[in-house]
């Protein structure tokens, strides 16, 4: 029989004394039994007679005499025995014979070695890849985003008494040609977010192979013409492409391909047959339900609005709803759409006197209240915001101001089942009292700042505006304080 | 190197001391008097924390109470050795007649660190620690000790 092989790691809490004391009586009582014995320590000179990857391998047993948290991927699947430093020092014999006997095999699932436990984490689970679409995500919203804001408080065109009299950009001037230019700048980030989004999406699920599916399939679900719809499908058609791509990837690896074509399987055909399938399911799948959904909406709207003309305030609730349940998709896009096209309708037919301010007014109510919402909950709420999420509710306050909704998207993403409910509520509450208690939005921006950047007319002078909007968002903030689930 | 952190005059006799606590505070005020430490009050109090996190007390009637405080001025090994025999809840239940105190300053000292560490490698040694346990001098625990570390480091 060849020597037994063992290997250890002592360190204690100090790093001073027991630590070395441990391996000591270790490697003494492991050479008194005749094997072969070498210990690491771990003390606060630093690592000391480093374990190498080999003789971990070749070990029969690994003895961790330690009080502090040590990294132990690197035993995972080897028998490893854990105990207090102390209780190496005390009968060092004992536990070299305890460990060869009955240590368990450290990193199966639920096998606890010692005092550390270690369940196998699961691999993948939804929120898991959300989140590592979204970090990727973040720093392309912030920039744009912001961007984008900058850009749109210049786009307010004044006449001389300092009204809003248009909503553009006067490109004769330097200024506003760079405006206009940064205007597009930021949306062509707003543009690649949520391709970038779903690739590491899918990423996170299957790897390299499935991003190009899940960028391609989530682009073209956004682009309204390929699509042949009025709108493109937003982050929640982004989640519904990347899932499909990463799992349709996930299945396609698994296939047992011959050995001669196996170098090109992740670079080459992988990528190539699940684009292809995903861009057919998005285009003739996905593509026609959006369109359909739009004129269906589109179509209640109108209803709605004619039939309950007098009752601006459910029309106002509603449309706010819509505003706030996907943040720039399909549904927020109809309700913009509709209060546009109601309101250039009627000035055209009736003229300013007889227009139907109602859908519009309410849509841009509501436009600023979910990432306005989100960023007052992470100032009301601060224990339940990480430091990441802390900045970009930061930014998403910055979005909101200028009425840019998609501020919010990278929470309604990461955490869909408690936001968006918020954010919809918010939302209607915002659009219900801005349309019920008679404000008229003419143009400018579609924020508590709307009241001073743009023109509104209301009963009380910006008090109603501001009023309505600012209860939306408290109404966002507070549900998601009392929803969110706390920073671990 | 090994002169310079066993210095013969931090080995000390006691033979008043009881208990743990007074053995802590021995040490304290000895680490004072020998300008190791600027208070005896915080050394005191960082070797009671570093107790009260897992005992010292070693086998063989040997404890080494130590801590790192930013009251060390200068690192150094203390060589206490009390007539009465003390309860310091060691490995093998054994009441302790000798320690070892060390006093480690703030910051980075790998030397020191890197003595100490032998140090407590060497008390593992069981004729070593027989032989200071047997010592009645300071003379001949200097000597002891000296050799046993030298022997160690090579």
């Amino acid at each position: 029989m060849s020597k037994k092989k063992i290997v250890g790691v002592t360190a204690c809490s100090a790093g001073i004394a027991h630590t070395y004391m441990a391996a000591e009586s270790l490697e003494k009582a492991g050479v008194a039994k005749g094997y072969d014995i070498k210990v690491e320590t771990q003390g606060s000179i630093g690592v000391e007679n480093k374990l190498t990857a080999q003789e971990i391998e070749a070990a029969d047993v690994v003895i961790l005499a330690v009080e502090i948290n040590i990294d132990m991927t690197r035993f995972a699947g080897k028998r490893v025995l854990r105990v207090r430093a102390a209780e190496a020092i005390k009968n060092p014999e004992a536990l070299i014979e305890k460990a060869l006997n009955e240590a368990p095999i450290y990193g199966e699932k639920g096998t606890k070695a010692g005092v550390a436990k270690m369940g196998k984490t699961e691999e993948g689970g939804f929120f898991q890849h959300i989140m590592a679409g979204i970090s990727y995500m973040i720093p392309m919203v912030i920039a744009s985003g912001l961007i984008l804001a900058i850009a749109n408080v210049y786009a307010f065109q004044k006449d001389d008494a300092g009204r809003i009299v248009n909503w553009g950009f006067d490109t004769s001037t330097f200024m506003g040609d760079l405006m206009s230019n940064l205007f597009s700048v930021g949306q062509v980030g707003f543009l690649l977010m949520i391709p970038l989004f779903a690739g590491f999406v899918a990423n996170s699920i299957a790897g390299k192979p499935a991003i190009a599916a899940a960028m391609i399939g989530t682009y073209i679900a956004n682009d309204a013409e390929m699509l042949g719809a009025e709108a493109g499908g937003g982050f929640l058609a982004a989640i519904l492409v990347a899932f499909a791509a990463g799992y349709l990837v996930k299945g396609l690896k698994k296939i047992p391909y011959p050995k001669i074509i196996q170098p090109i399987v992740p670079i080459m055909l992988l990528p190539l047959v699940s684009t292809l399938l995903i861009s057919i399911f998005v285009l003739y799948v996905i593509g026609n339900p959006m369109a359909s959904m739009m004129d269906f909406l589109y179509e209640g709207l109108t209803t709605l609005n004619e039939n309950y003309a007098a009752a601006p305030v459910i029309v106002g609730i509603i449309i706010g709803a819509m505003v706030g349940f996907d943040l720039g998709g399909p549904i927020n896009k109809t309700a913009l759409v509709f209060g546009t096209a109601v309101f250039t309708d009627t000035v055209a037919k009736y003229g300013i006197e007889g227009a139907n301010f109602v859908p519009q007014t309410a849509t841009q109510a509501a436009i600023s209240v979910a990432p306005l919402g989100i960023w007052l909950a992470s100032i009301l709420f601060k224990k339940k915001f990480s430091p990441t999420e802390k900045v970009s509710a930061h930014s998403a306050f910055g979005m909101g101001m200028v009425g840019v909704t998609e501020g919010a998207i990278p929470f309604a993403a990461q955490d869909p089942i408690r936001m968006i409910p918020a954010f919809v509520a918010g939302s209607a509450v915002a659009g219900g009292l801005a349309a019920g208690l008679g404000a008229k939005f003419y143009g400018g921006i579609g924020s508590p700042l709307g009241t001073f950047v743009g023109y509104i007319e209301q009963p009380i002078p910006f008090v109603t505006w501001i009023f309505s909007v600012m209860t939306g968002v408290l109404v966002t903030a507070v549900i998601i304080g009392f929803t969110k689930k706390k920073v671990e | 190197m090994v002169t310079s952190i066993l210095d013969i005059q931090h080995i000390t006799f006691d033979s008043s001391v009881t208990t743990k606590d007074e053995a802590l505070q021995f040490i304290a005020d000895f680490a004072k008097e020998k300008e190791i430490v600027k208070s005896a009050k915080a050394y005191y109090k960082g070797l009671k924390k570093r107790e009260q996190e897992v005992t010292t007390g070693f086998k063989s009637s040997i404890a080494i109470p130590h801590c790192k405080h930013k009251t060390v001025k200068k690192p150094a090994l203390m060589l206490v050795k009390f007539a009465n025999p003390i309860e310091w809840e060691s490995m093998d239940h054994q009441p302790v007649h000798m320690t070892f105190a060390l006093a480690i300053p703030e910051g980075e000292n790998q030397e020191h660190l890197t003595l100490l560490s032998t140090i407590s490698r060497a008390l593992i040694d069981e004729t070593f620690t027989k032989s200071i346990i047997e010592a009645a001098t300071a003379e001949e625990l200097h000597a002891t000790i000296q050799n046993k570390l030298l022997a160690q480091s090579d």
